[in-house]
Order: structure tokens, then C-alpha cells, then sequence
């Protein structure tokens, strides 16, 4: 049954990225009237669908690929409302709902043909390593959004352009607090996800887990996350550098998330 | 009842003639009274603002000579005001009222304060029992129109003035305005106005220089703000978020340099110049520093004419809605017409009727008196019983402005085309929507 609700806040979250287009680009209030309930009831059945998914599993945690997705994808939508409701703006919604609707329509097709078979993925503790990881993902994806359009705000205010023309985008203080607010979330959200994790392979199994590919790669990340939360604060960083910097995270992320595929021990299959 | 709108506003008037017609907001009450008592007006309201004066008027069929009550009540002579006034009847009056209240009618088209003079007038026509069902239902269809275009356009939604653009392009940089510190350096009007337009938006302090420091003082005392000496203006600088410069210099006061200082102070949180002197105060290279944002007056002014022709566009879209809504207007008018044609089919039913009842009084003499009100109660009830769908075919006919229906209902029951009755809001009062109860035609009076 999980399917078809997952299948009903695709179609949702599908609708509301098309209405988002006319509600943030040509900033009409009617169409902005239909996105954001669109976003909210998908995200409503997206959960309804979670809570129906964990509990058919009898886990607390996503057990395959396509579960992992489904949840990035919910953790998105909900980040974007929740910077809706802090800073009343559904600009994020251009780019945040056509991502989360991207990220869920594979597993909304069908069930998951790859699903993590070991047992230690019944653990409580790898629920919240997951969780966290991909709560790091998703705000580190919104601060990038955030860097871009202060970008093209800060362009579009230098050089003068009519007014019309990108018009859309919140102010550059409402940007630069979210991508710094969204940037210390996901620093938190990966920290503890990491030491979660590494405590439990320290656990299970010692020492060789640290030499995995994608183990090396997520420390490289959280070091240089690290390095970037430093410069941001010490010397205020932002436009095109705060980009710059958002953006070296982004792609290592991209890299940590491919490293799955040459990981011999995290892919959680039976021993 | 017909609808008669006559006035004069700011394209058809010079200012001269307007001042004398204006009413004070203390008078509008009495003159909507005096209004009403005028020969042939049913309801009545006055419309008085800076660049209008309107007069609209519910009447029968003649028409009233709203120029005489103009020179009665105000003493303008009709010569003086004939070339300038304008008069708008039926749906042309419907259309006008719809597009002064939703302000495309205006001076600075899309302004807002318009609505809210309307609603006054409103307010105050009512006070003084002036609005009945007829303007009632005008006025409430023009504030919804008015709310429609504000929700569904963009009417309003860009400023046109230089102040105001600069006070739209700091919110673009800094959101609020809450707690921002303002420079002004120089002590030009524009600047002054600029100023005082970031201060009702909530920026925090002004800080005021000027090479004569009384005048800076004095600028400052103003403001509630802080007087800075001249030669301290460049460590002063760096704690403003807002500079407006309008000096007389002939060099730039500020340039690239001193913007890269002032962002390193202030680490690289952003500066909003704002030049309005000619010659310009601030070297226009500051502008690609990082963080620092410069406009001169004619980047202000280009932006304001950009905001002007926006509204221009989103104009056309509220003149197509306000025609759809004047449309729908005339169709809701017209429903309100059925109630004479529904008046007429039950006279003449209850004509019938009682002719029919005089027909067979030889035989019914004979009847108890309560047989015979069982008789009179019992055609009565099958009267009513047959009227009953003709009627609801009348109304919803109406309601969709059939009018051949009507007219095939008209030819069935040969109703003769009526006038509206002399008083509607009375007649309308008597024919409920769902009623079986026939009711009589003469029950309709004038308002004397």
C-alpha cells in the first residue's frame, strides 16, 4: 500500500513543481496559492507512505536504494518547507520540488530490486546514522541553492537589469541566512552521523572499515565541511566564493554518494 | 431604477475648477444627504478626492440634473463646469466606478489609496441611509473588483517614486529594514525624503555630515539621529548600511578604495549607496567591489520608468477582468429585472382567478361561509401550485440573461412589457426568492 502513497505524493510533488514555475518565475499569487498546498499535501502522503514503509519492514530505517532516495527526497521537501515557514519564500520550490520529484520517482515506479540484506541494518543506531547523513545531504544541497541565488541576486542588482527579470528572488540577507543556517545544520547532521557510524564499525568491524573508499571520502568531506564553515565565519564568505566553496562540498558529496558502487563493506549486503 | 454617474477628475479639470467642487471629508455627509433630497435621486454617494469629484445616482426614468444640484449646492456655474464634465450612465457608470476604485483611473496609476477614499464615501453615504439594495449591491461588487485586480495583477506591487524605488532596492539587499543605520551625507531634499522613507521602513538611525555641521545638527535633530563632523566621515562610515550622498562637491566623495575598506571593516556584510547628486559624489567604480551596491539618480529614475511600465501592462490585464466583472454585473442586474415580469404573471393569474370566482358566485351563494373560504383558500392554493415552476423558469432564465426564454414565457403568458416598479428595493423586498405566496402589484410606492 506504501506504493501507492509514494505514487500519490510523486504525482503531488510533480504538479507543485510545475505550478512553482509561474508561482516564483512570473510571481503570480494564484499559481503561488496552488504550489504550496500541492507541496504540502505530497509531503503528507510522502509520510503517510514513510511511517506504511517502516512499518511493513518492521524497521526504523530504509532498508534499500530506492528507500534511501525516498527519504532524501522527503528530508528536501520538508527543509524547503520549513525555510518557507521560517522566511516566507517558495523561491526554493524552482529548484527544491523538480529535484525531490526527481529523487522519488524511481522508487514510486517499483519495488526496490537491491535491498540491504545484512542484520546490523536492524539497528536503532544505523536508523540515525542514515537519517543524519542524508539531513546533512539536503541541507548542504539548500545552502548551495541559497549561494546561487544570492549570486544571481547580487549580479542582477550590480548590473541594474529590469526589474522583471529575476525579480523572484528573495533578498540577498534572507539568502545569506539560510545558506549559513542550512550550512551549520548539515555540518551537525553529518558530525553526528559520521561518529555514529564509525562507532558502530569500530564496533563490528575494527579497523579495515576506515580504509573503504566511501568511508575515506565522507571524512575527506566532513574535513573540508569543516574548512568552510571556518572561512564563512572568519571572513563572512559570500557570492561567488561562499558558491565556490558550497559547491567543492556538493561535488564530493556527488562523489561520496557514487563511492557506494566500489564499497565492499558498505553496502550492507549478508556476510 | 437607472444608475447616472457624473463628475470631473483630474484629466478633464484643471485644478482651479476641482478646488471649488472638492467637499471637505466633514461635509461629504451633509452633501450626500442634500444629494439624496435632490428631485428624482433614489440613492445617492459623493466621491471627493484631491483629483475627483463624482456624483452617482440610482434614478426612475427621468433622468436627474445633476449640473443644477453642482450649481445649487456648491455655486459653480453650469457654463464654467459643462466642458469639463463627464457623465457615465447604466453599464458605461458601472465600468467607470469599477475602474476608479481599482485605481486604474488615477493619476499615478495602481496607487492604493483610492479604494480606501471610496470605501469613505461609502461609509458615509450609507451613514445618512443614501445606499439602499441598488448602490448596496454596486459598491460591494466595486470593492470585491477592486480586491481582485489587487490580488490578481500586479497593479500595485512596484513603486514609481525615487524614494520608494530606493527604499524597494534595500529591502532586495537587506530584507528588513529592521535595525539598518542610515548616512546621509549632504543635505539635499531628494536625500531627505529617501531618508525619511527608510525610517517609516523601519531603519534604526540616521546619521547625518555635511561640511557645515550646524546644518548637519540641525538635518540630524530632525531624525532623532546623530550629527558626524565632516572629517570623521570615513571612520563613520563603515557602521552605516544605507549612504545616501546629494553634496555639492565636484569630486567623489567615496571611491573604490573606501568601499574595499568598508567592507573589510564590516566583513563583507553588503553597502547600499545611494547617489543623488549632480555631479555624482561617488565614483561609479565602487560598484565592483564585492558587497557594495551603488545607484545613481538616473539608475533610479530608470528603474521607476521600468515600474511605470509594468504597471502600464498589468493594467491591460485589470481592464480585461474589470470588463469580465461588469459583464457579470449587468447579468446579476438583470436577474434583479425578472421581478416586475414575475409581478405581472401573478396579477394576471389573481385576475383570472378572481374573475372566475365572480363567474361562479350565482352557484357558491349557497355555501356556508366556511365552505366558501375553503373555496377561496383552495383555487388560491392551485393558483400558486401552477405559478410556481413559471416562475422559477422566469428566475433562472434571468439569472443566465436568457432572453429569449423570457420572451417565450413573456409570449406564453401574455405579459405586456412592464417598467420597473417605482421602487425596486421595496418590490424585491416583497417577492422572496422561493415563495409560493402570490403577491399583489399595487404594493409598490414611491419614495417621496
Amino acid at each position: 500500500m506504501y506504493l501507492l502513497w509514494l505514487r500519490v505524493a510523486t504525482a503531488l510533488y510533480g504538479l507543485a513543481s510545475v505550478a512553482a514555475l509561474p508561482a516564483v518565475l512570473g510571481e503570480r499569487p494564484r499559481w503561488q496559492r496552488v504550489c504550496l498546498p500541492l507541496a504540502i499535501a505530497g509531503w503528507l502522503y510522502h509520510i503517510v507512505a514513510f511511517v506504511e514503509m517502516l512499518a511493513a519492514a518492521h524497521r526504523l530505517m530504509p532498508v534499500g536504494m530506492h528507500q534511501v532516495q525516498a527519504t532524501l527526497s522527503l528530508l528536501i521537501v520538508t527543509a524547503f518547507l520549513l525555510i518557507w515557514l521560517r522566511y516566507r519564500t517558495i523561491s526554493f520550490g524552482v529548484f527544491a520540488l523538480p529535484l525531490a520529484f526527481l529523487v522519488i520517482l524511481i522508487p514510486a515506479i517499483g519495488p526496490d530490486k537491491y535491498t540491504f540484506s545484512s542484520s546490523l541494518v536492524r539497528s536503532g543506531w544505523i536508523a540515525i546514522h542514515v537519517t543524519l547523513l542524508l539531513a546533512a545531504y539536503a541541507a548542504l544541497i539548500f545552502s548551495l541553492l541559497a549561494s546561487l541565488f544570492y549570486l544571481a541576486q547580487e549580479r542582477r542588482l550590480k548590473n541594474r537589469q529590469s526589474p522583471g527579470f529575476l525579480g523572484w528572488l528573495p533578498p540577498l540577507d534572507t539568502m545569506n541566512q539560510i545558506a549559513r543556517t542550512t550550512l551549520v545544520f548539515g555540518f551537525y547532521c553529518m558530525t553526528g552521523g559520521l561518529l555514529i557510524g564509525s562507532l558502530i564499525a569500530q564496533e563490528h568491524m575494527g579497523a579495515a572499515y576506515f580504509v573503504d573508499p566511501k568511508v575515506v571520502l565522507s571524512f575527506v568531506m566532513w574535513v573540508l565541511y569543516l574548512v568552510i564553515l571556518f572561512v564563512h565565519r572568519s571572513a563572512g564568505l559570500r557570492g561567488k566564493r561562499a558558491v565556490y566553496l558550497s559547491s567543492a562540498v556538493i561535488l564530493l558529496m556527488l562523489c561520496v554518494w557514487a563511492a557506494n558502487l566500489f564499497s565492499s563493506v558498505h553496502r550492507f549486503s549478508t556476510p | 431604477m437607472k444608475l447616472l454617474l457624473t463628475g470631473v477628475n483630474h484629466k478633464t479639470a484643471p485644478v482651479e475648477l476641482r478646488e471649488q467642487l472638492a467637499i471637505a471629508p466633514e461635509r461629504l455627509g451633509e452633501a450626500t444627504h442634500a444629494l439624496l433630497d435632490f428631485p428624482g435621486v433614489h440613492e445617492a454617494m459623493i466621491l471627493s478626492t484631491c483629483n475627483r469629484v463624482e456624483l452617482l445616482a440610482c434614478h426612475e426614468s427621468n433622468s436627474p440634473d445633476l449640473l443644477s444640484f453642482l450649481e445649487g449646492y456648491l455655486g459653480v456655474g453650469t457654463a464654467s463646469l459643462r466642458p469639463h464634465i463627464y457623465e457615465y450612465r447604466e453599464t458605461d457608470a458601472v465600468q467607470h466606478l469599477f475602474r476608479v476604485a481599482s485605481s486604474l483611473d488615477s493619476m499615478v496609476v495602481g496607487e492604493p489609496q483610492i479604494l480606501g477614499q471610496v470605501k469613505e464615501s461609502y461609509t458615509t453615504a450609507r451613514s445618512v441611509g443614501a445606499v439602499q439594495t441598488h448602490l448596496e449591491k454596486l459598491l460591494q461588487s466595486t470593492f470585491a473588483v477592486a480586491k481582485k485586480i489587487r490580488t490578481e495583477t500586479q497593479i500595485g506591487s512596484s513603486s514609481v517614486s525615487i524614494a520608494s524605488v530606493a527604499v524597494d532596492l534595500a529591502k532586495k539587499i537587506f530584507g528588513s529594514l529592521e535595525g539598518k543605520r542610515v548616512l546621509l551625507v549632504g543635505a539635499g531634499k531628494m536625500s531627505e525624503l529617501a531618508a525619511r522613507h527608510l525610517l517609516q521602513q523601519g531603519a534604526d538611525a540616521i546619521y547625518v555630515a555635511n561640511r557645515t555641521h550646524d546644518h548637519a545638527v540641525r538635518l540630524a535633530q530632525n531624525f532623532q539621529g546623530r550629527a558626524v563632523r565632516f572629517e570623521d566621515l570615513y571612520a563613520t562610515a563603515d557602521q552605516a548600511d544605507i549612504i545616501i550622498t546629494s553634496t555639492g562637491s565636484q569630486e567623489h566623495i567615496f571611491r573604490r578604495e573606501h568601499g574595499q575598506q568598508f567592507l573589510h571593516k564590516r566583513r563583507n556584510r553588503p553597502m547600499f549607496f545611494i547617489d543623488i547628486a549632480v555631479p555624482r559624489d561617488i565614483d561609479p567604480e565602487i560598484n565592483r567591489v564585492d558587497g557594495v551596491f551603488l545607484y545613481d539618480i538616473d539608475d533610479l529614475q530608470s528603474v521607476a520608468a521600468s515600474h511605470l511600465a509594468d504597471r502600464a501592462r498589468e493594467a491591460q490585464r485589470a481592464e480585461a477582468i474589470i470588463a469580465e466583472e461588469v459583464q457579470r454585473f449587468q447579468r446579476h442586474a438583470q436577474a434583479l429585472n425578472a421581478t416586475p415580469m414575475i409581478i405581472d404573471l401573478q396579477s394576471s393569474a389573481e385576475e383570472m382567478r378572481q374573475a372566475e370566482l365572480r363567474r361562479m358566485q350565482a352557484r357558491l351563494q349557497s355555501l356556508t361561509p366556511e365552505q366558501q373560504a375553503a373555496v377561496e383558500a383552495l383555487t388560491r392554493g392551485l393558483m400558486n401550485k401552477f405559478l410556481h415552476l413559471p416562475m422559477q423558469a422566469i428566475k433562472a432564465a434571468a439569472l443566465e440573461a436568457d432572453t429569449v426564454m423570457l420572451e417565450v414565457m413573456r409570449s406564453v403568458f401574455h405579459l405586456t412589457r412592464t417598467q420597473e416598479p417605482a421602487n425596486s428595493r421595496i418590490t424585491s423586498k416583497t417577492v422572496p426568492a422561493e415563495t409560493d405566496e402570490p403577491v399583489i402589484a399595487g404594493n409598490q410606492k414611491d419614495r417621496s
